[in-house]
């Protein structure tokens, strides 16, 4: 678990989260935007008092990829540290971890066309929303997100990733949804199922489960 | 969940996947399809060709007719409220299609429905 009451491992202003990444404030503010940089507000405070934990920058830094459909970089911007994998479940592992980063980078910032370089042309969803169910094309995830707008809050935990060569599931619970549709405070389970598709993993299905409150 | 809820989703799902195990041993699809829900998908590597919908998937089962000797063993179930995931491995697959002594991984995604327990999607990996 993250150390939370060590002061000396968190940065706590967007000076400091800029500093410690040697890049802009602006750079920074819209890497949590669009790319799912791990920024936490404080709670009952203004909305841009701001903090990160160190372990969770270096975590988001090696792993950070642009996402093709991601083309705003400032041409200063060289791209962030990133730790080359020698081991073949590491390069699975870091491979399918990005995609899911992708869809919580989209979730974040609000933008489905953010995630959809993640999924299979033809991936699907289902599960129930306030009970109703929705299955069918994931073209409504992306839909849902762009009307959902901003949930910069939102707080994904890798729950469980299982690779068996070509395919791999992925449980994430993301906490602290918020925007148009999601309301405050919500919780999502999701079950991402991945097919390793030309060498590259994919998103095929996005099962859900709302946690009503 | 209590204990019994707890108990009683699991061996709803259990079934659920006995059913897609019933119909892989006959190799009669009609068997497996009620455990599928209508919208449900498919994916995987058959041979190299990457197979997709469940069509593809009866159309298999039935082509390749008895396979009474497949060994299926439940590796895990998670059961998220309406949602679940089981892994399923089979190993000594055999018949028309699969030939013999052949092991396959599956992944299943369920959803819980009014009528029942039902499979989202089966992704698989064909041990070449």
């Amino acid at each position: 678990m993250p150390e939370r009451n060590t002061p000396q491992k968190t940065l706590d202003s967007w000076k400091q989260i800029a500093g410690y990444l040697d890049r802009s404030e602006r750079t920074v503010r819209r890497w949590e935007a669009s790319e799912g940089l791990p920024v936490h507000r404080r709670e009952h405070e203004k909305q841009d008092t701001v903090f990160a934990y160190k372990h969770e920058i270096d975590a988001w830094s090696r792993l950070r990829i642009k996402c093709p459909a991601e083309a705003t970089f400032d041409e200063n911007d060289a791209p962030a540290p990133n730790t080359q994998a020698n081991n073949s479940y590491l390069t699975e592992h870091d491979a399918i971890t990005r995609k899911v980063h992708c869809y919580i980078a989209g979730a974040r910032a609000g933008d489905g066309e953010l995630m959809r370089p993640a999924f299979h042309p033809s991936a699907t969803i289902s599960g129930y929303c306030q009970g109703v169910e929705y299955t069918g094309s994931v073209e409504h995830v992306f839909q849902w997100i762009n009307q959902n707008g901003p949930a910069p809050d939102i707080s994904p935990r890798f729950a469980r990733i299982e690779i068996i060569e070509s395919i791999a599931v992925v449980h994430l619970e993301v906490q602290h949804w918020s925007g148009k549709l999601a309301g405050a405070q919500a919780r999502a389970s999701d079950v991402f199922t991945l097919l390793k598709c030309d060498g590259e993993w994919r998103i095929t299905h996005k099962l859900f489960h709302w946690h009503d409150r | 969940m209590t204990k019994t809820e707890y108990l009683t989703e699991y061996d709803e799902i259990a079934k659920t996947m006995q059913m897609y195990i019933d119909a892989s041993k006959q190799g009669k699809s009609e068997l497996m399809r009620p455990a599928f829900h209508p919208d449900a998908s498919f994916f995987g590597y058959a041979g190299g060709q990457l197979a997709t919908g469940t069509k593809f998937l009866f159309d298999w089962i039935d082509k390749n007719g008895p396979a009474p000797k497949i060994e299926p063993r439940i590796v895990s179930v998670d059961i998220l409220d309406s949602i679940a995931v089981v892994r399923l491995e089979v190993a000594s697959w055999s018949g028309q299609l699969a030939g013999s002594g052949v092991r396959m991984s599956d992944l299943f995604t369920l959803l819980k429905t009014p009528s029942g327990w039902k499979i989202i999607q089966k992704a698989f990996h064909w041990h070449a």
